[in-house]
């Protein structure tokens, strides 16, 4: 193999985050030149990250990145365009208001007499990019009235016009419909045709299939293999990417479940770019048990947990607790039914940063009887609870009075878990409730979860770390394209298993999704 | 009493003092429109407006030249601009709080700063001389026209270019690579940044222009509305433009339309004040520019909110047919 | 550690701030008087000073007159600190410190009552009307999203237009040369509680009062709490359940309260007709003083006090040198600027957060190394 058939490479990637987390260690990664090549790996496997860096818009802690064996420091993003180097991001990175052309040329506009855009001379050299590779967009469009797909290669364009030879695309067909990803394939092969390189960051084992010709499995900041895809199988290539190093179950007691507490009827949720992001969802989740639901981000986990905490309303569907329907109330409400919710992102709606510990934990519950004196405040309580709480949760801080934003991320999660675990919930929903956390705070966070359960509440446990919802669950959902893949309650489950589901290899007859309704 | 109303409103008279009074206004909402743009909320206009207007008749008064002053005006307002950006883009200062620091200046700073440059106290009646003020112009054919000519011709050169500066922004931001860039750095600074244009120096672009159309606003004030600087000049027109550009949609176009809006209510106060039974509600009527912008910014924020409700409910429409 | 060290870095941020704008007009005064050490003696020990016959003396007139200058801007200052707490960057405290100020004189010349009471309904109808009218403001904003600062801003102007009106056209005493309303009732004025003319009146110990009361309320109760949630992360205080459209009408309509009672406190006390023909400027000191303050109701008698000092002491420097008064505006905008850039000195910040995470890890490794034995 000569060395020089590479267009990129990256050597011994290290990456540390200030925070200390271990994105990328010791990555090689590979691309020949003209090929369409695979990076897959669970969420948090460090591609993103390794894309960044090739994107010059991180800095590797340590490692070489070589381009056409000429060895390269890309310190920004312009640097790796002028490189050759372009990258389609998975939110798009366009300005709304403005044409389709007006946005391929951005920061590089053609001038008439040095003063005034040349904006025929825009609309040409879009309309060129465009038949030249087979990449249709209307030129004269605003962008805010164009579809997904057609953003989507306007984005493209933009790496195109920018002289690119090597295009990441991030995930580009999590926001496509069937349709428009057919196109996308189509457009790619095309452009692989013409002699560009492509890395190809994707979840959708179909997809790499059908598309790529090399693959780079990433398993925990760590490149576990390059294969060519052709020889090698999904099932293989889900247990790289999920597979486990040691095989943990959490010893927990026997779950006895009781009456249903959170009912789901048939929910369906288009988004705003008319994706279908849940296509009739049903199942239940009773007193005692956790329910964990397993999938790949992006497989309408999001949407779910959005409508069952009232940011969404769905198109059809209901949900209801105890009965009563919680579609379209206001947050207070659904908490009022007893819903208690660790949302995914702690810092937008977890807490509030520069308040105090002892402020945060009782943001839920501090207009109620016992922490009120008329209308003061009942410090004393207050103070009790949130140190009781502190106490039960050790939570490591000098005092109730520390700003929260001061603690670590495991320190900040057992706050708002402390919060939320504590309000005598009759269901708990948990997005996420680990993620990004230290050991000691992971361990705490599952043992509460288990622990509640046990008495009596209804656990919805919604991660993308396949580890913990194994772990965890009593019964598992796994959720493919908007809806139920698999429900599984026997406790008979591993990775390898997982994985052809999440993937959407394998389907449960519709008989044996039906049971997660218990009805 | 209408019939006398009605009179008056439709005087070529009525309709000169109209552009007369827009002018610093329109001036004022093109600064509004090209900070905004650059997603620069320029609350300090009204503070620029004071301090340019004070240094364009100094720097006019010292040189005897009505240009000098204009230009000073202006270099005056790009280094207040350039000071707004350097404590907020820099030092991060909230931009709100900047901008009421440069008010500030504007209402005591001024005085200070013409009695240490001048000696005087409160305004500068004593220094105006007839070749410091920005003169007017009779445009030859169009001074003919009986009623237009009477309405269009005579204004100062700074009126003409209040106007003509609409379509040189519109034209700026629309047609030219620098006001494209401004455009997408206020809208997805993200996007602007991925293709390599730099966010801040795009803003600090912005605020420095913003600065030099105050300034331009404020000379018109001293050296040729006012004749001359005092006090309470400026009036709230900084504020008022903010409102001309938040009506306007924060296009140039449709800010000259609110600030001509603004320009009809004061013409009006001037006018009605003057007639029968109508003195005593000079107050009221010098109210109505104020109530139209709240409630020009009623019907616009109803206008967004609806169009955002609509696109998020157009599934389930959908669904339903 | 690292909390005392911020509290720390704070103080000294903070005086940087006011030495740094106290340079400025340092300068400014230098390059514009002939007599800059009068002029800098004046404006820093005037206001407690006295230095009658080379005798210099505790000023116990002058200090009283700081104290008195405090009465409408703390006002100001605590409903600029409710607002801005809850994210609010509402501006019409101005217009409602005028409009708290004529209603007072209004109910103080047309309303016949028995002494004693008869203030308290003048402010009390001060402190409703401006109440009710930032419900204009806020509920603008919340239900609609206009945005609070432009139509405040705008809603000043109004106000001022419409006490114009009425002054002129309906309450005006036509026997005075300039336009002012007939004089007060003596049972409505507010009665000073020192000897002199100082107008250091009851307003001050109630300005005072409520202070203390807007800390409680802002730090211990459910309102306050809300407030104060939402103004730090909106998104946070929906998911917990709050209300927080009404929270945010709230903060608005407390506001106005706060700037109307502080309006007709300060026509009461001070004059004996309703004489206001412009904006009084008290809104904008209360934009500064909830800055310097950091929104804490607790601080806002400081700051007032320090403003009110500065004021006095541009005041004092104005009839003994040759630098006018306005100064003040400079230093006010300095001292604005600086204190409220969050950057500023952050490259010290970054080096005491760098110094306190090494000594926490240190710590954190001994501690293990012991455990380890």
């Amino acid at each position: 193999m000569e060395a020089n058939e590479f267009v990129v490479r990256m050597e011994k990637i290290t990456k540390i985050y200030p925070n200390g987390i271990a994105a990328n260690r010791d990555v090689d990664f590979a691309i020949r030149k003209g090929e369409i090549h695979a990076l897959i790996g669970e969420n948090g496997a460090g591609k993103s990250t390794l894309m960044k860096i090739l994107f010059g818009l991180e800095q590797p802690t340590d490692g070489t990145i070589y381009l056409n064996d000429e060895r390269v420091t890309l310190s920004s993003p312009l640097e790796a365009i002028s490189k050759g180097i372009g990258m389609v991001h998975q939110h798009f990175m366009l300005v709304p208001s403005l044409t389709v052309a007006e946005n391929i040329v951005l920061g590089m506009a053609p001038t008439k007499g040095g003063l005034f855009i040349d904006y025929k001379e825009a609309v040409r050299l879009t309309r060129e990019y465009s038949e030249k590779y087979n990449l249709f967009v209307e030129p004269d469009a605003r962008v805010a009235d164009i579809a997904v797909g057609m953003k989507q290669k306007v984005e493209i364009l933009k790496a195109l016009v920018r002289g690119a030879q090597v295009l990441i695309l991030d995930e580009p067909t999590a926001v496509l419909t069937t349709q428009e990803t057919v196109e996308l394939f189509q457009e790619l092969k095309n452009l692989k045709e013409q002699g560009f390189t492509i890395v190809f960051i994707s979840h959708k084992l179909k997809e790499i299939k059908e598309l790529t010709d090399r693959i780079t499995i990433m398993r925990a900041g760590r490149s576990v293999g390059v294969y060519d895809t052709d020889t090698i199988s999904e099932q293989e290539i889900s247990r790289l990417m999920v597979g486990r190093d040691v095989v943990l179950r959490m010893d927990k007691p026997e779950s006895v479940p009781g009456e249903r507490v959170l009912c789901v009827e048939d929910l369906h949720y288009i988004n705003e770019w008319d994706k279908k992001m849940l296509d009739g969802i049903s199942f239940s989740v009773r007193q005692g048990e956790i329910v964990g639901i397993a999938g790949v981000e992006g497989n309408g986990q999001r949407e779910l947990v959005d409508i069952l905490f009232g940011l969404k309303v769905p198109d059809s569907g209901d949900a209801m607790i105890d009965g009563q329907s919680l579609i379209g109330l206001p947050q207070a409400r659904i908490r009022t039914l007893g819903v208690s919710y660790v949302p995914e992102d702690r810092m937008t709606f977890g807490v509030a940063q520069t308040a105090n510990i002892q402020e945060n934990m009782v943001s839920d519950r501090f207009s109620q009887k016992r922490f009120n004196k008329g209308p003061l405040f009942n410090m004393k309580s207050l103070y009790d609870e949130s140190d009781k709480l502190i106490m039960d949760y050790a939570v490591l801080c000098k005092s109730r009075s520390q700003e929260v934003g001061m603690l670590s991320g495991g320190n900040i999660q057992k706050v708002v878990v402390a919060r939320e675990f504590s309000s005598d919930p009759i269901l708990i929903i948990a997005d996420q409730p680990t993620r990004g956390i230290d050991v000691g705070a992971t361990e705490l966070i599952r043992n509460k979860l288990v622990e509640l359960s046990r008495a009596g509440a209804a656990v919805l446990l919604v991660s993308a770390d396949l580890n913990e919802v194994m772990e965890l669950s009593d019964n598992l959902i796994v959720m493919y394209n908007g809806q139920i893949a698999g429900y599984f309650d026997d406790g008979q489950w591993d990775d390898v298993m997982m994985g052809e589901y999440m993937l959407g290899l394998k389907r449960q007859s519709d008989e044996e999704i039906r049971r997660a309704c218990h009805a | 009493m209408f019939g006398q109303f009605f009179q008056t409103i439709f005087q070529a008279d009525f309709l000169f003092i109209i552009i007369r009074i827009t002018a610093p206004i329109l001036f004022a909402a093109l600064a509004a429109v090209i900070s905004e743009k650059a997603g620069v909320a320029n609350i300090g206009l009204e503070g620029m407006m004071m301090i340019t207007a004070l240094f364009g008749f100094l720097f006019a008064y010292w040189t005897q030249s009505w240009v000098v002053g204009v230009l000073g005006a202006m270099l005056i307002g790009i280094l207040l601009g350039l000071m707004m950006g350097f404590f907020s883009f820099k030092l991060k200062t909230d931009i709100i709080l900047s901008g009421i620091a440069v008010n500030m200046l504007g209402t005591g700073g001024t005085i200070f700063l013409l009695y240490m440059f001048t000696g005087l106290r409160g305004n500068t009646g004593a220094l105006v001389s007839p070749n410091i003020l920005i003169p007017t112009i009779d445009i030859p054919l169009i001074n003919k026209i009986p009623i237009l000519g009477d309405m269009l011709s005579g204004h100062a050169i700074l009126t003409y270019l209040a106007f003509i500066f609409v379509f040189v922004m519109r034209t700026f931001l629309y047609r030219t690579p620098l006001g494209l860039k401004i455009r997408a750095v206020g809208e997805n600074p993200n996007a602007a940044s991925s293709v390599g244009v730099s966010v801040i120096r795009m803003k600090y672009i912005a605020i420095a222009m913003s600065g030099a159309l105050a300034g331009l606003g404020g000379a018109f004030m001293s050296m040729y509305y006012s004749q001359g600087w005092n006090q309470g000049m400026v009036a709230g027109r900084g504020f008022i433009a903010l409102a001309a550009q938040a009506m306007g949609r924060g296009e140039p176009v449709g800010a000259m339309f609110s600030s001509v809006l603004f320009g009809l209510a004061q013409a009006m106060k001037t006018k009605v004040s003057g007639l029968r039974g109508m003195a005593s509600y000079n107050y009221l009527i010098e109210m109505i520019p104020y109530v139209v912008t709240i409630i020009g910014l009623v019907f616009y924020a109803v206008s967004i909110k609806r169009k955002a409700r609509r696109h998020q409910l157009r599934p389930i429409k959908e669904k339903l047919q | 550690m690292r909390d005392k060290r911020m509290v720390l870095f704070g103080f000294v941020r903070g005086a940087a701030a006011i030495a740094l704008a106290l340079a400025v007009g340092t300068i400014f005064i230098f390059l514009s008087s002939d007599e800059p050490f009068t002029a800098l003696k004046y404006l820093l020990i005037g206001p407690f000073v006295s230095f009658h016959g080379g005798v210099t003396a505790f000023n116990t007139q002058n200090f009283y007159q700081v104290l008195a200058a405090m009465i409408p801007t703390i006002f100001t200052g605590l409903a600029v600190c409710v607002m801005f707490s809850a994210n609010q960057f509402n501006l019409a405290a101005e217009g409602c410190v005028l409009v708290g100020g004529f209603v007072g004189a209004l109910v103080g010349i047309y309303v016949n009552m028995a002494t004693g009471w008869h203030a308290v309904i003048c402010v009390l109808a001060a402190t409703v009307v401006c109440g009710l009218i930032m419900l204009i403001p806020s509920i603008l904003k919340v239900k609609l999203g206009a945005s609070e600062m432009v139509t405040s801003l705008m809603l000043n102007f109004v106000l001022l237009y419409i006490v114009l009106h009425f002054l002129n056209y309906h309450f005006a005493d036509r026997s005075k040369g300039a336009t002012m309303t007939y004089p007060f009732l003596d049972s409505a004025k507010i009665s000073s509680i020192v000897p002199g003319n100082s107008k250091l009146t009851w307003g001050f110990v109630i300005a005072l009062v409520i202070s203390f009361v807007i800390w409680v309320f802002m730090y211990r109760t459910r309102w306050g709490y809300a407030i104060r949630m939402i103004g730090i992360n909106e998104s946070f205080s929906l998911y917990s359940g709050m209300n927080v459209g009404g929270t945010i009408v709230l903060s608005s309509v407390i506001g106005g309260m706060l700037s109307g009672m502080g309006g007709s406190l300060e026509v009461l006390g001070r004059y004996n007709t309703f004489v206001w023909r412009e904006l009084p400027g008290y809104g904008w000191t209360g934009v500064t003083i909830a800055i310097l303050a950091k929104n804490n109701p607790g601080l806002v008698p400081l700051a007032a006090f320090f403003l009110a000092y500065l004021n006095k002491g541009c005041q004092l420097m104005s009839t003994h040198s040759d630098v006018p008064s306005e100064m003040i505006d400079i230093i006010q905008a300095a001292i604005f600027l600086f204190f409220a850039a969050e950057q500023f000195l952050s490259g010290y910040r970054q080096k005491l957060v760098v110094k306190t995470t090494r000594e926490e890890l240190m710590k954190a490794e001994s501690l293990k190394a012991t455990e380890g034995e």
